[in-house]
């Protein structure tokens, strides 16, 4: 009987003395996470990401003067020219964190892959267009070391100038775009074109196109050989090849989002917008906006109160606070608070599961319209661009909805009064479109309000504003916080972290 | 000198459990033998009596002169009864015994039947007396060359009876004639007998384990007397680490226990929250979230930088697991909290600790330093909460136990807020010329001053007066109960017993649709299977039902949120009639559309969390001789928990302006999610013991080894918009986000401990152990780690000791503990997930936002501590006392690096953190009659911890751990203490332009205070002293106590206060109301003018408008106006019992009869944060800790604890 327990024991010990770490290497891999992955699921993830942020309504749709809130606190930003760090950081953490270290991700895992080139290409471009509006929103960034935590161990990257970092998007789209399609598999689990190499090549040369029209004022000639090359390789010119991210109820629509939960009530559609569409007869504005007659609360903003008559949209004047706002709407006819302007329609442009377009048929023939008239190419005609540019974004309305579709006969009428004012005024007008085709792409509609001065906007009236004119957004705090050397050295080089330090292609 | 002794030992203790007595009794029992009479290797039959006493836990009665000079042998086979070692020892000295009670032996010269002893007597002693001749040589307590003999007259006979300190009879007390050997014992109902020849006599009172007692006899012939336990008792056994018992002299540590009676009589739902302001150094806080809310305990401080700080439970050896499914918003360091999915769901669904019934403990034993604990190894470097759960009987047979206990919570209520103006905005309110139809002011109250007979417009047709709303807290909530039935059956016999007890716990919180319910079934037992062979075990089965935890320290969802914020004259009952809109969902009353309706919450909001749970151990031990044994013991805890909730009710108006349609046509909008989880921690492990003594020196060694491996699942689908309008369901939603989380982790460990004695004065304790821990990569997964300690009793080792003092013992000790809880699992590699919806008919891929590390090593926390334990003036002072160092290094830090990374932090090895700290147990006895007892108990800590590095040592280097859920953080700063408040506070002038202004605040040009340009700590969260005054008076049995406890030194950003000012309902937003440019309706917005400086370091002139002054704690996150002392004294407990076991006849079936009744949370007696209890409450996460939000009104509870036993 002793024996028996004296083994027992023995074996006991022996047990626990030989085995002290087996099994721990499988203890600690994770069964519900996968060491690897496809690379063309993780550049999915980087397209959905490409979309815009729902914070663009607190400063880039505010800073056009097309979407504001009267509400301070949180929502403050534009609508007040105020620096607010928790919204000047939306871009930045919505790329950064994703779109770059996605693409990143797949980058680094296809580079030497023959097999994967045409993803290792579109990951690139994808990079270069989470590039273009980073650089265009804050200036200098981290653009070599960007996104590269992981893979290079990278935790505090240095950051390029916004001269460096356009210099290289314009090198990178063009190899990028030139290679696709050179070989390797179509990358058919692509969920922007289905990994069409055609539809991919003209998303890269419209990303060109826009980065060259970016430069004119600041180097023309690498503008003018950018816009050049992005022609030759072919750009959207189509709706049908326009780059969109089509929303869905469960990615959803960032803006679409916040539209229609808890700040339903807090954004209205901006005077100066209204007022341009309406002097205009635009028949885009009764495919835009709604207008809840009278209502004096959210929950008043119902179908039964509402129009979508152009004559009666009356837009928020800009910088009014809640109070001027209540007073003002109640001068509205049919009465009412702030809650009685004209907003974007909820149920038809701004779904949740509305499409964000990146790029379009619109915005491309706008630019190629202005770089006939300067001469940046040859051919075409500017005003067959410029007129083309707005139909593409008449007829894009009805993929938002099929109750924002606009009449052909409608739009033809608004095209031939545009154009018959054209010549003399083309820069204007140009502009003034690609302002309303930008609707709902703040970082793009603001970027050409800068780069082109049009339209012509009237600076916000708020008494307690920060800056005239919003021309850049300040930088994320964690980055003076945990990032200080480098990007007070970019503050040094750029000038300050405020919000009206111009950029360097703004001139 | 004495000449005679009667020795009693403790007590009860379960000799299969109890390993310390093969350490030490054991060890003092069995010398080696050698062969037969040599005078020098013998031992004097006295000492070897003692030491039989004390193995067996009896006592022995004998005449000092028989035993005198007596050597005696005896074999190291082992003695199962006092019997045997008593007819082993006594078998060639001519002495003879005889059983005289239970555990009570007599020795005497002849044959026993001349000894005359009763064979059944309740009443031992005095017979024995009585019958005493110097013929028959009676062993017992007779002076034969002082005393007359049996003839002469006695002078006087005293009688009375011996209580403890419940107040019930007190059997087997030692009753003796002062400076004579006159004596008795008590009998089991603590009556004694005694004749007395002196009338100025004294009598002495005396049990092991209790304070010895003097009365004179001043001509009484009753004398009653209370015995009062003797805390510091020289043989206080303790539980030390791994269930080992030990001598408390013996230990170089400090520890603290805590009887079953502190946890059961005066309870709380949450066991441990009773204990608040008990010990030294332990910090409790009850959270503030619901009956079934968690318990954060904090032991000397906090020392981990990201948060992991909870101390390890272990209940008979074995540890459960505590998990803390507590709200913690806006914790950033991912500390593997675990919270709900999703907003508008932060509830406390309670911690590990709530599933246990306080009636099943029968003791608790905190272990505070890393010496301490250094053989559980990693998860104790945070100190052990050990419990001990009743597994056998007291007496012999069956006994049955009833308790009941009742108690009532009142909701405290410590606003005081202003009632002078209104709801409304900008001195406008809903009746003011030109005001909306549906005014949404509803949580602002900076509307015009409140006039008699002035008329408020709500709800867009309901007209009430415009009167002050007083007390709607106490109106909204009820008053909660909680009702507690336990029944307890035990048995007991020589080999073993067994105890079984089943318990309902029915708790109706104070919000009015939150109740617990908790059943639990226990079972303990222990068995000898052969001489050699025992084993015993537990199981514990529990089954909670947690209904509408409240929500609390949120925006959305949040009762207390929108309660404590409300507009100060809209009427409750005009809320809840007008809670729907026309479309079925919330009516709008306030623009702050995440401050819900109350009673719209009440309604909507619904959640069920339901666990079972089963956890125990079986353990088998051989004794392979007296000196070497062996133990396997396996354990197991297993849990499964079922949760779903409601995070946003359809028609909520936060998520579509009270629509009850979302945009996505068809579907009712919300969102409501669904968890199971399972969860299973076992361990096993062996444990081999060894004792020996030699000459002067005892040896105890044990060597060990355990295993644990802990699996935790999680199946969980959220959904969101429903086809079916009120149908919660997971298949009822339309878009589906399905997860599935499994986590596994294991620590293997190998053990030893050894301790040597030097004549029981002088203990040196040593521990090594080393783990290996799963988490990390094999480099480093490794790690070896020692403590020593050294107990040295140095009154004993004086020639001759002061008389005040009975005794002191030095202690010292030094530990290292390596732990890995800061790493989660998986922390070494790149895992990439699948989303669980595709997007466009693709999947799509994800992997996280922290860099992960595969070269972390171990942190180790490396503890020093000195202490001090003093007995003085008869024990009528005692003192204990510790200091204590703990340097933790290694710690992972989750650094935050640039997200220009893509990431946002990754963990690292380098932070460095350091407790200093003393506490102290002062017990004294001011005043001691007959009648009357005054026992005053003061437990108290002063702790401070200092970071000491991050990523660097570089002072003011900081990281944020956590952020609050209205403004401010929580950072680790090097070179601050831990847990800083930081946020932005007013720019004061620095005194360049004129020297005067030097620290005045500034102003803008619109006349709102300016902030400071950075982030400024404003002090750390953690109180430096924690404690409380215990005051026991015991008049005749009348036993009433009180404990004031206090925690002061911290700081709290008061969320509570942050919106009380905001919207002013703060008294000191009356400055400045009126005087301000009416608008065009005439409504006078307020003008307030800063006392300060402009830009240029003039006078401020410029008048703000009161509502925008004061909402600058938002607007500008300037948060210095709500930052508070976070300190407190409270009167926590009232507890006055009485035991009326007395009145029972000995035949009655009734054993014992005590009611007690009970307050607890009674009074508020000083504290400096206006409008709420500092305690009302905070976050289960050390990383936002001090970030007060609105929580549930604390409670004063009242009622009482009724025990009968059968």
């Amino acid at each position: 009987m002793k024996k028996i327990y004296n083994i027992w024991l023995l074996a006991l010990v022996f047990v626990f003395t030989v085995s002290c770490d087996s099994g721990f290497e499988e203890l600690n891999t994770s069964k519900t996470g996968a060491i690897t992955l496809d690379p063309a699921l993780i550049l999915n993830n980087a397209v959905i990401f490409s979309s815009i942020p729902a914070g663009s309504l607190n400063y880039e749709l505010g800073i056009v003067q097309q979407v504001i809130s009267p509400n301070t606190g949180v929502l403050e930003g534009a609508n007040f020219n105020k620096n607010n760090s928790g919204n000047t950081v939306a871009n930045w953490v919505n790329y950064f964190q994703n779109t770059v270290k996605y693409a990143n991700d797949v980058i680094v895992r296809t580079e030497e892959d023959p097999e994967r080139a045409n993803l290792y290409n579109m990951a690139r471009i994808i990079r270069a267009n989470a590039f273009i509006i980073l650089t265009d929103t804050y200036g200098s960034v981290p653009y070599d070391e960007g996104g590269k935590g992981y893979t290079d161990q990278i935790f505090f990257p240095t950051y390029q100038t916004q001269e460096a970092i356009y210099t290289d998007i314009i090198q990178v789209l063009q190899a990028a775009t030139s290679a696709l399609g050179a070989g390797g598999k179509i990358e058919t689990a692509d969920v922007l074109y289905a990994g069409n190499i055609d539809k991919w090549k003209k998303f890269g040369n419209s990303l060109l196109l826009r980065a060259g029209m970016r430069l004119g004022q600041v180097n023309e000639t690498a503008a003018k050989a950018a816009v050049a090359a992005a022609l030759s390789g072919g750009v959207i010119l189509a709706n049908a090849d326009n780059a969109s991210i089509k929303h869905d109820a469960n990615y959803v629509n960032g803006v679409g989002n916040t539209l229609n939960g808890t700040e339903a009530a807090n954004f209205y559609l901006a005077a100066p917008f209204v007022n341009a569409l309406k002097t205009n007869s635009d028949p885009r504005l009764p495919a835009i906006a709604i207008r809840f007659v009278g209502a004096t609360s959210g929950p008043a903003q119902v179908a039964g109160v509402a129009t979508k008559v152009a004559a009666d949209q009356f837009g928020l004047p800009m910088g009014s606070t809640d109070a001027a706002a209540d007073a003002a709407g109640a001068t509205l006819p049919g009465g009412g608070s702030r809650y009685a302007f004209s907003q974007v329609d909820r149920t038809r442009m701004v779904k949740r599961t509305s499409p964000l377009f990146l790029v379009t048929a619109a915005q491309n023939n706008l630019l190629l319209a202005e770089a006939r008239f300067k001469n940046y190419i040859a051919t075409g005609d500017a005003q067959t661009y410029f007129s083309d540019g707005i139909k593409a974004h008449m007829d894009q309305m009805a993929s938002f909805d099929a109750n924002s579709a606009v009449a052909a006969a409608d739009r033809d009428t608004y095209v031939s009064s545009r154009t018959a004012t054209f010549a003399g005024n083309e820069l204007a007008q140009i502009n003034y479109e690609y302002w309303i085709a930008s609707f709902l792409n703040g970082p793009e509609a603001w970027a050409n309000f800068r780069r082109s001065g049009f339209p012509a906007l009237v600076e916000n009236p708020f008494a307690g504003k920060d800056v005239a004119f919003i021309t850049r957004l300040t930088y994320p705090p964690s980055e003076i916080l945990v990032n200080s050397v480098n990007v007070q050295a970019a503050i040094a080089e750029q000038g300050p972290d405020k919000l009206d330090t111009k950029l360097w292609w703004d001139k | 000198m004495k000449k005679y002794y009667l020795l009693f030992g403790m007590l009860l203790l379960m000799h299969s459990q109890v390993i310390s007595q093969q350490t030490e009794v054991y060890a003092a029992l069995h010398k080696p033998v050698k062969v037969m009479p040599q005078e020098k290797d013998s031992s004097p039959l006295k000492q070897v009596l003692t030491e039989v006493e004390r193995s067996f836990q009896v006592s022995i009665a004998y005449k000092d002169e028989w035993i005198e000079n007596k050597q005696v042998y005896f074999s190291s086979s082992a003695f199962k009864a006092p019997e045997q070692a008593l007819d082993s020892l006594l078998k060639d000295t001519g002495l003879y015994y005889e059983k005289a009670g239970e555990k009570f032996y007599v020795i005497y010269k002849k044959n026993k039947k001349a000894a005359g002893v009763p064979q059944s007597s309740a009443v031992v002693m005095p017979s024995l007396f009585l019958a005493a001749t110097e013929d028959l040589a009676t062993p017992f307590a007779v002076n034969f060359t002082q005393l007359p003999t049996i003839e002469a007259p006695l002078a006087v006979t005293v009688s009375g009876t011996v209580k403890d300190e419940s107040g019930g009879g007190f059997p087997g007390v030692n009753v003796v004639v002062k400076g004579t050997a006159t004596g008795t014992t008590t009998d089991t109902n603590g009556n004694y007998s005694l004749s007395v020849e002196n009338e100025s006599a004294v009598l002495v009172f005396s049990f092991v384990g209790y304070k010895t007692e003097e009365a004179s006899i001043s001509g009484r012939t009753v004398i009653d007397i209370t015995m009062t336990p003797d805390v510091q008792s020289l043989d206080e056994i303790v539980v030390t680490a791994l269930g080992i018992e030990r001598s408390a002299r013996s230990l170089g540590y400090a520890t603290s226990k805590v009887n079953s009676e502190q946890l059961s009589v005066n309870r709380t739902t949450n066991v441990m929250n009773a204990l608040q302001g008990k010990i030294a150094g332990v910090n409790i806080s009850s959270l503030g979230t619901g009956p079934a809310g968690t318990s954060k305990i904090r032991i000397r401080g906090q020392s981990s930088i990201t948060g992991q700080n909870n101390p390890l439970i272990v209940i008979n050896g074995v540890p459960i697991d505590n998990t803390n499914f507590g709200t913690n918003q806006g914790n950033t360091a991912g500390d593997n909290s675990i919270a709900n999915r999703g907003g508008g769901a932060s509830t406390d669904g309670g911690d590990g600790l709530s599933s246990i019934n306080p009636d099943d403990i029968e003791s608790m034993q905190v272990l505070k330093g890393a010496t301490a604990a250094a053989l559980y190894g990693s998860r104790a470097k945070d100190g052990v909460i050990m419990i001990t759960t009743k597994s056998r009987g007291t007496s012999s047979g069956i006994g049955v136990t009833y308790n009941m206990n009742y108690t009532n919570e009142t909701p405290l209520d410590f606003t005081d807020y202003q009632y002078e103006f209104g709801q409304g905005e900008y001195g406008a309110g809903p009746a003011t010329p030109g005001a909306l139809p549906n005014p949404t002011s509803g949580q602002w109250s900076f509307g015009p001053r409140i006039e008699p007979g002035m008329n408020q417009l709500l709800f867009q047709n309901v007209t009430v007066p415009y009167e002050a709303q007083k007390g709607i807290l106490n109106k909204f909530y009820r008053n909660g109960q909680n009702f507690t039935n336990s029944i307890s059956i035990s048995a007991n016999s020589d080999k073993g017993g067994l105890n079984i007890s089943f318990a309902n716990l029915d708790s109706k919180g104070i919000t009015p649709n939150n109740t617990y319910k908790r059943q639990t079934v226990n079972l303990g037992f222990g068995y000898d299977l052969s001489d050699k062979l025992s084993v015993k075990g537990n199981i514990n089965y529990s089954h909670e039902y947690n209904k509408n935890p409240p929500v609390v320290s949120d925006q959305d969802n949040s009762i207390p949120t929108s309660l404590y914020a409300m507009a100060n004259t809209m009427p409750l009952n005009v809320l809840e009639e007008n809670m729907y809109n026309p479309g079925g969902g919330e009516y709008l009353y306030s623009r702050f559309t995440n401050r819900t309706n109350p009673y719209w919450v009440l309604a909507q909001v619904k959640q069920n969390i339901r666990r079972d749970r089963i956890f125990g151990n079986f353990s088998a031990k051989y004794d392979f001789t007296k000196w070497l044994s062996a133990q396997v013991r396996i354990g197991q805890d297993f849990w499964t928990r079922d949760q779903d909730y409601i995070n946003l009710p359809t028609g909520k108006a936060s998520i579509s302006s009270g629509s009850i349609l979302s945009a996505v046509p068809g579907f009712y909008n919300g969102l409501y999610t669904q968890d199971a989880r399972r969860f299973r921690e076992t361990n096993v492990d062996f444990l081999i013991t060894a004792a020996q003594t030699f000459n002067d020196f005892g040896v105890n060694v044990a060597v060990g080894g355990n295993q644990m491996r802990r699996r935790s699942e999680l199946n969980s689908v959220q959904v969101t918009d429903f086809v079916v309008l009120d149908l919660y369901t997971v298949q009822n939603g339309r878009a589906k986000d399905p997860l599935y989380d499994l986590r596994e982790r294991g620590v293997n460990s190998l053990y030893a401990t050894a301790e040597v004695n030097y004549k029981e004065l002088l203990y040196l304790n040593a521990t090594i152990r080393n783990d290996w821990f799963s988490t990390l990569s094999p480099d480093n997964w490794s790690i070896l780690y020692p403590s020593v300690s050294l107990s040295y009793v140095f009154t004993e080792s004086f020639g001759t000791k002061p008389d005040w003092l009975e005794f002191g013992k030095f202690r010292a000790a030094y530990a290292s503990v390596g732990s890995d809880t800061d790493v989660p699992e998986y922390a070494n590699v790149l895992f990439y997930g699948v989303n669980g919806n595709q997007f466009a008919g693709q999947a799509v891929g994800n992997f996280g936002a922290v860099v992960p590390n595969a070269n972390l090593r171990p942190m180790t926390v490396e503890e020093t501590e000195l202490g001090l334990d003093l007995r003085m003036f008869e024990s009528r002072v005692n003192l204990d006392v510790a200091v204590y160092r703990k340097l933790t290094t290694d710690q992972i830090v989750n650094a935050q690096i640039s997200d220009g990374s893509g990431f946002t932090t990754t963990r690292i090895n380098s932070g460095k953190s350091e407790n200093k700290g003393i506490e102290m147990m002062v017990n004294v006895l001011p005043v001691k009659t007959d009648n009357f007892q005054w026992d005053f108990t003061f437990a108290g800590a002063y702790n401070t911890t200092e970071v000491l590095s991050l990523l660097t040592e570089n002072p003011g280097e900081n990281i944020t751990v956590g952020s609050h859920v209205f403004n401010g953080f929580v950072q680790q700063i090097v070179g601050e203490e831990m847990g800083q408040i930081v946020g932005y506070g007013y720019l004061r002038d620095d005194g360049s332009k004129n020297a005067d202004n030097l620290g005045k605040i500034v102003f803008g040009a619109n006349g709102l205070p300016q902030r400071t340009a950075a982030l400024i700590p404003f002090g750390s969260a953690l109180p430096k002293w924690t404690g409380g005054f215990t005051n026991t008076f015991n008049f005749k049995g009348l036993i009433a106590s009180f404990l004031i406890d206090f925690k002061l030194g911290g700081k709290v950003l008061s969320g509570t206060n942050f919106n009380a000012y905001r919207h002013g309902l703060s008294k000191e937003t009356l400055v400045g109301r009126e005087g301000g440019l009416l608008d065009a309706n005439g409504a006078d917005p307020g003008a307030v003018i800063g006392d300060g400086v402009n830009a240029n370091s003039e006078v401020n002139t410029v008048a703000a408008k009161a509502e925008d002054y004061y909402s600058v704690v938002r607007g500008s996150q300037l948060v210095e106006p709500v930052i508070y002392n976070a300190g407190y004294w409270k009167l926590r407990q009232i507890t006055i019992g009485y035991d009326f076991t007395k009145f029972f006849k000995p035949t009655s079936p009734i054993k014992g009869v005590k009611l007690d009744f009970v307050a607890n949370n009674v009074l508020m007696l000083k504290k400096w944060v206006p409008n709420i209890d500092p305690e009302s409450f905070s976050y289960t996460s050390d990383n936002v800790v001090g970030l007060e939000s609105p929580g549930v009104p604390t409670t004063r509870s009242l009622g009482f604890n009724l025990n009968v036993k059968f």
